[in-house]
């Protein structure tokens, strides 16, 4: 379960975060939706300790992230909007190097079943990821996201330049994991991804989240009007 | 997880062609500085027997001649006599028996043996001859070959192993480690390894460790292959404790690079600018630096160029030999036991000889003091602002451990200067007593062996610099590893 309890962000006079309180149960996606500067990749850097809240608190499954960082980071997995790997290395020693990172270790049978269930063709296993295409590399990062048998997701924009083919993909793997428990938090500007895979939706707007819906109370037609209602500063009367 | 974090970087090491080319680089500017310190010490070594085996031959020669004419005294009857101006070339006695033409002809090349590291650092000892010939003549004869201009100038000019330690080494280590951390920012690595439960110090450690074990092992394995290739006295104990604290200096001269190289990335921006701040940083304290303190010895306690002392014992030799007669009146005055008599004295050249260069001698030698004590403030000002460049420090320590300080050469040039007035006295005192040499007398001339310096002494001097290096370090160290407790992956 991810947690943010009154989680501040301020960077010298700018308030990057504004008190948000977040809950994302197991079994949960929860899709923020947001313009640039809303406060989403900063939620998502708070519950990876890369930052230090000014206050409040995030928490994954009960532990405070910043009192036991590395605690916390073994129960998540973090895919971001680009997935950078070592070029030099190929797919599967990437994803083996990060497995171990992660504290687990498998066969090598099971490394390409990780790679095999992200879709990437087994023709690229061996491969050096420096040639590598976007959406193979992001791929690769949902691979070493399973390996690492994660209780919760963090995703900033992962299918941000993805083919609408390899989106699909990527939202039908969110949804297995969904189904095996997982907590995921999705920062994302892709309204019709929200709905189609989230289970919930927070609409974010200069640090602040505005308004909280669940994914099967609204339409597509909906969220995009609440969305951009709130991006005009006008939606008062659709908060819940 | 550290020893995973070490492997994957040794991994990716091994895939850079770049650090390769870099690391044979360094391979191959070690095996030349081997060869070149190498081939400087061995020129030594065989300058000092050549010469030594010239002058043995030149008194073998005369000692040869005292045998002959011994036989032929013996044989003949007659008195064992000392061959003076007097006799002409042919007759008489040969001049092996005159202790004045054996004292003042050949020389006694004493030398300072070199230590087993020696040709790992050859620091000033190229400069600053390792044999000497100790005859009659002043002691600026004596010294006359040794270069005494700059010497606290520490960038030394031989392509030794220690020139590659500690002007090469750096760049190596500032080459692999300058982008540590900023590499894996702009490839965007960064973050998703400390998504892992890993913390930025311990990614920091892992990486620097990888690189030092990869170059010190370059260093040190290379250094070792060095010492068995051109070091010597590998039997013994001195040798293998000196390379042990030779391998200490380094390690805590690359340390130093090391630490540098993290407080850089962890207060740096790009690779690029840290690259630039890096070799700046190297510079400044591998160069500028140490030439300053040089400048700044040289300029507070400037000594008489050799040129001055040259021309003042010439200007001694002219006022000697304008007033000949005088000194050796003042001579004879300083030594009445020996006082001839008769006109003896006045037809007597190598008494003249012996008498001018006493008083080139009183001349010389307060200007030839004058010089040696500004030589030792200068090297003595070095040694105190041997902190403000870790260059400077290494230098220093890595001279000492293989036996080519400046302090160990002046620990051999006491030495010597005992043995020249022992050589002077003994040959001097026969000569004036006219004692006709024997070919067993021979076996009686004062002797030279160098005393080496207690260890302690050399450790005294050594533990400042060594101390002095890894008291830097930690000061450098410190800061990134503090800042590293609360560095923030994704800053604003």
């Amino acid at each position: 379960m991810l947690e943010a309890i009154q989680l501040k962000k301020t960077y010298g006079d700018y308030d990057a975060l504004k008190g948000l309180d977040l809950k994302v149960e197991p079994g949960d996606i929860y899709c923020l939706l947001g313009a640039n500067g809303a406060g989403k990749t900063t939620t998502i850097n708070l519950f990876l300790n890369f930052i230090n809240p000014t206050s409040g608190t995030a928490k994954v499954c009960g532990i405070d992230v910043t009192a036991q960082p590395l605690e916390t980071k073994k129960l998540l997995a973090y895919i971001p909007e680009q997935v950078m790997l070592y070029g030099n290395l190929t797919a599967l020693e990437n994803l083996r190097y990060f497995a171990r990172l992660g504290g687990h270790d498998y066969t090598q049978a099971e490394y390409q079943a990780f790679l095999e269930r992200c879709g990437l063709q087994s023709g690229a296993y061996a491969q050096r990821v420096r040639q590598f295409s976007k959406g193979m590399r992001q791929k690769v990062g949902v691979a070493i996201a399973l390996a690492k048998q994660a209780k919760a997701l963090l995703l900033d924009e992962p299918t941000s330049g993805l083919d609408p083919k390899a989106s699909n993909e990527f939202s039908e793997l969110l949804i297995q994991l969904k189904g095996e428990g997982a907590s995921i938090l999705m920062a994302t500007h892709d309204l019709f991804r929200a709905k189609q895979t989230g289970t919930r939706i927070g609409i974010m707007r200069e640090g602040r989240m505005m308004q909280e819906l669940g994914t099967e109370d609204v339409s597509h037609a909906d969220i995009e009007r609440i969305y951009l209602e709130h991006m005009h500063g006008d939606a008062g009367r659709y908060a819940a | 997880m550290l020893k995973l974090i070490i492997s994957h970087e040794a991994r990716q090491i091994a895939r850079t062609g770049a650090l390769w080319a870099i690391l044979a680089l360094l391979v191959g500017a070690i095996v030349f500085a081997a060869w070149s310190g190498g081939r400087s010490i061995n020129r030594q070594v065989e300058g000092a027997q050549a010469a030594e085996t010239f002058e043995d031959g030149l008194r073998n020669h005369m000692r040869k001649e005292t045998e002959d004419y011994e036989a032929k005294v013996i044989a003949e009857g007659g008195e064992y006599q000392f061959a003076s101006v007097r006799h002409s070339p042919g007759s008489g006695p040969p001049q092996g028996t005159n202790a004045g033409a054996v004292g003042a002809e050949t020389s006694k090349y004493v030398t300072l043996p070199p230590t087993g590291l020696a040709a790992l650092s050859v620091g000033q000892s190229d400069i600053q001859l390792n044999y000497l010939p100790v005859s009659m003549a002043t002691t600026l004869d004596v010294t006359k070959n040794l270069e005494l201009e700059n010497p606290v100038n520490l960038a030394t000019g031989s392509f030794d192993i220690a020139f590659v330690v500690i002007f090469l080494l750096p760049i190596f280590i500032l080459a692999m480690s300058y982008d540590l951390l900023s590499s894996e920012k702009e490839r965007g690595t960064l973050a998703m390894i400390l998504a892992h439960p890993i913390s930025i110090r311990e990614l920091m450690a892992s990486k620097i460790i990888s690189r030092a074990a990869v170059l010190l092992t370059v260093v040190l394995g290379f250094g070792i292959i060095a010492l068995l290739t051109v070091g010597t006295g590998l039997d013994t104990a001195d040798t293998w404790v000196r390379f042990g604290l030779w391998m200490i200096a380094t390690l805590l001269y690359s340390m130093f690079w090391f630490a540098l190289a993290v407080l850089v990335n962890v207060y740096g921006k790009n690779s690029a600018s840290n690259g630039t701040v890096l070799a700046g940083i190297w510079l400044i304290l591998v160069v500028i630096v140490p030439q300053l303190v040089s400048m700044l010895a040289t300029t507070i306690y400037p000594a008489p160029s050799r040129m001055e002392l040259t021309i003042a014992a010439r200007e001694a030799q002219t006022e000697a030999e304008k007033n000949f007669m005088a000194k050796l009146d003042e001579y004879y005055y300083d030594h009445l036991e020996f006082v001839p008599e008769g006109d003896e004295k006045a037809m007597d050249f190598l008494t003249l000889a012996q008498a001018n260069n006493n008083s080139i001698e009183k001349a010389v030698r307060p200007l030839y003091d004058n010089f040696q004590a500004q030589l030792n403030k200068q090297e003595e000002l070095v040694q105190r602002f041997q902190y403000v460049s870790p260059a400077i420090m290494m230098q220093l320590a890595l001279n000492e451990v293989s036996g080519t300080s400046a302090n160990r050469y002046e620990h051999f040039l006491n030495q010597v200067y005992v043995f020249h007035d022992d050589w002077k006295e003994y040959f001097g005192t026969k000569f004036l007593q006219r004692y006709p040499l024997k070919p067993a007398d021979y076996e009686d001339f004062p002797a030279f062996s160098y005393e080496e310096e207690p260890f302690t002494a050399v450790m005294a001097r050594l533990m400042p610099s060594l101390l002095g290096m890894l008291i830097l370090f930690l000061s450098v160290v410190l800061v990134p590893f503090l800042a590293l407790r609360n560095y923030q992956v994704a800053a604003r």
